[in-house]
């Protein structure tokens, strides 16, 4: 909303400066955008919250330089000559439409001469940014600009019957605005009509075919007050802003609108002549009067933590236009303008005495009462997750939840269900929620490579949005990882998880077949009886697909089934001052025998002496093995935590293991 | 001779003999540094010895232990320097060149994306001052989103233009959008909590906007929120002056300004003074009373105050992002900046 130094000073003495101005409205809440000097005027450009409408007009602004500065505020007061014929005999009015208009005035003047604007006039607006029409135009824009309130002028004339229906549109109706476009409307929409078309879109803007001319001689003034939802609607339907639409939208003074009226008529007279008919049409609902607010002294304290003298209180509310019905020791009840429909309760009227006194009023330094804070388990595994992965050279990213829907195609491991889709794409082609976070980091690494990255490696810890049978989705928490490497990599990551999480359920691998991913190179995870997640190298169709050069290994987990097995504070365990004795074995075994069936057989033969077991590495040696032969080389650690082991035992442990992978691998031992 | 006393000679001992073998140059001056410290006869650490005996009986066994160390070092020290003057010559081979001022053997280490690295100082910070976090699901429905933040149907910030509402098949089903505010966690904290509450929410929030260099249709806010008994706005104050003067490092002013928030009453923005100028932080105030009621608190018998800030932009100022979009195409060179 920008505002004219020099109109406003016709309502309110500016004994200020600018810059004085602006700081103190912006204190107050009309925020300063900026200001620029024009001619000799200036024009101050100010932010106006939705709530705030009153201010949508220079006698808005003013009122409150007005309470601000204690300065007395004039308005005019518009009277009319009442000479003419009976307003009645020249046309009439009615609603059709209750719930989009609310209140409908009609005044007409007769014999007036269109002409250009008094330099005064012509300045107001200019200076203001309007563009400058006719003296007529002018000045129901002049006076929109004044109060707030949108006018429309038609050329009584070019109305059929002359007549004016407030009626909803019909569907399909067509309708072509002084804008010179046609616009197909709908009902919902609010048209004024004649006896026989639409002659213009309620609130929104007028039509081509009964706007003011130079010809014009008749005119009928409409003031009147339409629903803001419905406005808003068709102006956001239509793509159809205007400075009318937007004050629509936010409410107009009820009062205003008979104000308004009168005011446009007065202007109209005195610029471009006429006679203007006795009285008005005014249909619709009557003003009602304002219900009472009581507003209790001791809740400004409650509120603001300071206390405010009764009698600033009542100056303060007094000022801005409310009428004090009582006066009380604890309590004032006011009845608040009609401007103001968002003075509706005792908090309102709070927030009004703690912004006119101004914020800096409020102390900054009260001691606030100490309170324990805690941690979150879940924050507490996040943490660790994000230690693991950045310390085994991770870089963290963070994507967009909604995705391409072939993204969700390609790549969805939790869920067999229909992903959710928004109505408004988030980003270019983005409208699917994700259902797994491995093609977004896959599309990271893409980027990267395109760039000239050569190490990528990347992790996410986000929600991907799973469809189930609930009023909500199910909003999975989950981390996913890829790398250039290999997937035995990966799966080293996902072994310092569990380690560094201290998860005791043993690590299940079952067969995966994700489209993704490798036929042979991936496996599913468990962790007891439920699905940790999955690691694989991507396929080289898939690889493609995602339009990556180079391998990419990837890995996503459920992070609550990690945070479910996690100890997080772990106990000590007491330890052996005794020595440990290692032996290395190597077996030869069938290429189909896995390593987590061998492990599991190890550990049971080796016993609670054993203290751990790693494995080095697989060899092949057709000719000296066979074909379909491997070798598995892994050695173990023992350790007693009552005494020294001696090298029989070590051996006949070491003779245990042998022989339960004999028999249930069918094991033989590299001599 | 008190034990402390035999300890110290010791320690002097070693640091001195060890100094000396190391500054040997060639073997002769090695041989006399042998003779003077571990000579059989004269040697330094033979005299040392000597005086165990007027040490305190009790004390002895620490004493000697001490020397039996001491021994040892002197003794590694003297291999090392017969090793170090003999190599070349004897079983050991050539010695190997070597430039010390070559760079180390990289190790790569992962970095946090910035975002994270602002949200865990914000959740430290706010931790100190007994806030506690608290998160609740990012799909909302209308009610949570809207309607108990007191923002009812015919509110502007309803227009499905401006929220990523969700497709929902079939009628009858509540409808569904992102959240576009995590205001809708304070709601389902306090639905589920008796107060006092004292929360901060951090999360991925969604309005419909074109991407670019200071928007992005998905972004994160941290909010704060207490209710109690006697809660004020001299409390909101202090406590976000206490957030900045903690953030920024110093002794930081704050001011607010009006505004209109549906879900707090009265609202402000929130502004702090840094080199000179104000600087907008966020948003902030007094927890309607609709809101109150609409979760089953009393109005009357507690109060509250919220407030709400963009982590992106204060992210952004900080490291002096000058591209919101740079957050999420996550390109190494950017993340290994921070």
């Amino acid at each position: 909303m920008k505002v004219s130094w020099n109109w406003l000073h016709e309502y309110v003495p500016l004994a200020m400066t600018v810059a004085e101005l602006e700081h103190r409205l912006a204190m107050a809440g009309l925020n300063h955008e900026s200001t620029q000097r024009i001619g000799g005027d200036v024009a101050v450009d100010l932010e106006i919250t939705s709530n705030r409408p009153d201010c949508l007009g220079h006698v808005g602004v003013a009122r409150e330089i007005s309470v601000l500065w204690d300065r007395p505020l004039s308005v005019p007061e518009p009277v009319l000559p009442t000479t003419g014929p009976d307003i009645t005999r020249l046309t009439k009015v009615s609603i059709r439409c209750p719930e989009l208009c609310y209140r409908y005035t009609a005044r007409v003047i007769r014999g007036v001469k269109i002409g250009p604007s008094p330099a005064w006039l012509r300045d107001r607006l200019t200076s203001i940014g309007i563009a400058v029409i006719n003296n007529v135009v002018d000045v129901s824009n002049y006076v929109m600009m004044e109060c707030g309130q949108p006018l429309h002028v038609f050329d009584l004339a070019l109305l059929k019957g002359p007549e004016i229906i407030v009626r909803e549109a019909f569907e399909a109706e067509q309708f072509e605005a002084i804008d010179h476009r046609v616009y197909p409307l709908r009902p919902g929409m609010c048209v004024i009509a004649d006896a026989q078309r639409a002659v213009a879109l309620g609130g929104v803007m007028g039509g081509r075919d009964s706007e003011v001319s130079d010809g014009t001689t008749d005119l009928l003034i409409e003031s009147a007050e339409f629903a803001p939802l419905s406005i808003r609607t068709t102006a956001r339907t239509l793509g159809l802003h205007s400075p009318s639409s937007y004050r629509f939208e936010r409410g107009v003074d009820p009062v205003g609108v008979d104000w308004a009226s009168r005011r446009c008529c007065q202007l109209i007279l005195e610029l471009a002549g006429g006679t203007p008919a006795a009285g008005a049409w005014d249909v619709g609902r009557p003003v009602t009067e304002r219900s009472p607010i009581t507003l209790r002294l001791s809740q400004l304290p409650r509120i603001l933590g300071v206390d405010v003298p009764a009698a600033e209180v009542i100056k303060i509310l007094t000022a801005l236009g409310s009428r004090p019905v009582e006066n009380g020791p604890d309590r004032i009840v006011v009845v608040p303008p009609s401007w103001r429909r968002d003075l509706t309760r005792e908090i309102d009227l709070v927030e009004e005495v703690a912004r006119i006194r101004g914020y800096d009023k409020i102390p900054e330094a009260v001691s606030v009462p100490m309170a324990p804070s805690h941690q979150r388990d879940e924050d507490r595994v996040l943490k660790k997750v994000r230690q693991v992965l950045t310390a085994t050279g991770f870089d963290e990213a963070m994507t967009a939840s909604a995705v391409p829907p072939a993204w969700n195609q390609a790549c969805s491991p939790w869920t067999n269900a229909a992903p959710l889709t928004c109505d408004t794409p988030m980003l270019k082609d983005a409208d699917a929620l994700r259902v797994s976070l491995v093609p977004s980091l896959l599309e990271a690494r893409r980027l990267n490579e395109s760039v000239g990255n050569r190490t990528i490696e990347l992790f996410e810890a986000a929600h991907v949005y799973l469809p189930i049978d609930a009023p909500l989705p199910r909003e999975q928490w989950t981390l996913a990882a890829t790398t250039g490497d290999d997937f035995p990599l990966l799966m080293g990551v996902v072994e310092s998880l569990i380690e560094s999480l201290h998860i005791r359920e043993p690590l299940i691998m079952a067969a995966a077949s994700l489209p993704l991913l490798d036929g042979q190179r991936q496996c599913c995870l468990q962790l007891g009886d439920r699905t940790l997640g999955y690691v694989g190298e991507v396929s080289s169709e898939g690889l493609k697909q995602c339009g990556l050069r180079a391998a990419a290994t990837v890995m996503e987990l459920d992070l609550s089934v990690l945070a479910a097995h996690a100890t997080l504070i772990p106990w000590y365990q007491e330890l052996s001052p005794y020595p440990a004795i290692a032996r290395d074995i190597n077996l030869i075994v069938d290429e189909s025998v896995q390593w987590s069936g061998m492990q599991r057989t190890i550990r049971q033969a080796a016993g609670p002496l054993l203290e751990s077991l790693q494995f080095h590495e697989v060899y092949r040696d057709p000719k000296k093995d066979g074909p379909g032969r491997k070798r598995l080389l892994f050695s173990i650690n023992l350790r007693s935590a009552e005494r020294t082991l001696t090298n029989e035992q070590a051996d006949q442990i070491r003779q245990a293991i042998v022989d339960a992978c004999q028999a249930r691998h069918r094991a033989e031992l590299l001599a | 001779m008190a034990l402390a006393d035999f300890l110290k000679e010791l320690d002097a001992l070693a640091a001195s003999a060890t100094a000396a073998f190391q500054a040997s140059s060639d073997p002769s001056a090695l041989e006399a540094a042998r003779i003077e410290y571990v000579g059989a006869k004269q040697g330094r650490l033979k005299a040392v010895q000597k005086n165990m005996g007027q040490v305190d009986p009790a004390d002895r066994p620490l004493a000697g232990k001490r020397l039996n160390e001491v021994k040892a070092e002197i003794e590694r020290a003297m291999v090392m320097a017969t090793e170090r003057l003999t190599a070349g010559k004897g079983a050991a081979g050539p010695v190997k060149p070597f430039d010390p001022t070559l760079p180390g053997r990289p190790v790569r280490l992962g970095r946090l994306h910035p975002i994270t690295q602002t949200i865990d100082e914000l959740i430290a910070i706010m931790g100190r001052l007994g806030f506690s976090v608290a998160d609740g699901p990012e799909i909302e429905d209308e009610w949570h989103n809207f309607e108990a933040l007191n923002i009812p149907l015919e509110h502007p910030a309803r227009d499905p233009l401006d929220n990523f509402y969700l497709s929902v098949a079939g009628r009858g089903r509540t409808a569904m959008l992102l959240r576009s505010q995590t205001s809708t966690v304070q709601i389902r904290v306090m639905e589920r909590t008796p107060p006092p509450v004292r929360i901060i929410t951090l999360g991925r929030v969604y309005r419909p906007d074109t991407a670019d260099a200071t928007h992005y249709p998905m972004f994160h806010q941290m909010e704060g929120l207490l209710v109690d008994r006697r809660v004020t706005m001299a409390d909101l104050k202090s406590v976000l002056r206490m957030f900045a003067t903690s953030y920024l490092g110093s002794e930081v002013r704050i001011r607010f300004r009006p505004s209109f928030f549906p879900f707090t009453e009265p609202s402000v923005e929130v502004d702090y003074h840094w080199n000179d100028q104000w600087i907008e932080f966020g948003g902030a105030g007094m927890v309607d009373p609709n809101v109150l009621r609409a979760v089953g608190y009393d109005p009357e018998d507690v109060t509250g105050f919220a407030f709400g800030l963009g982590v992106e932009r204060l992210c952004m100022r900080r490291h002096h992002i000058t591209d919101i979009r740079e957050f999420y195409r996550n390109d190494i060179r950017f993340l290994h900046q921070f």
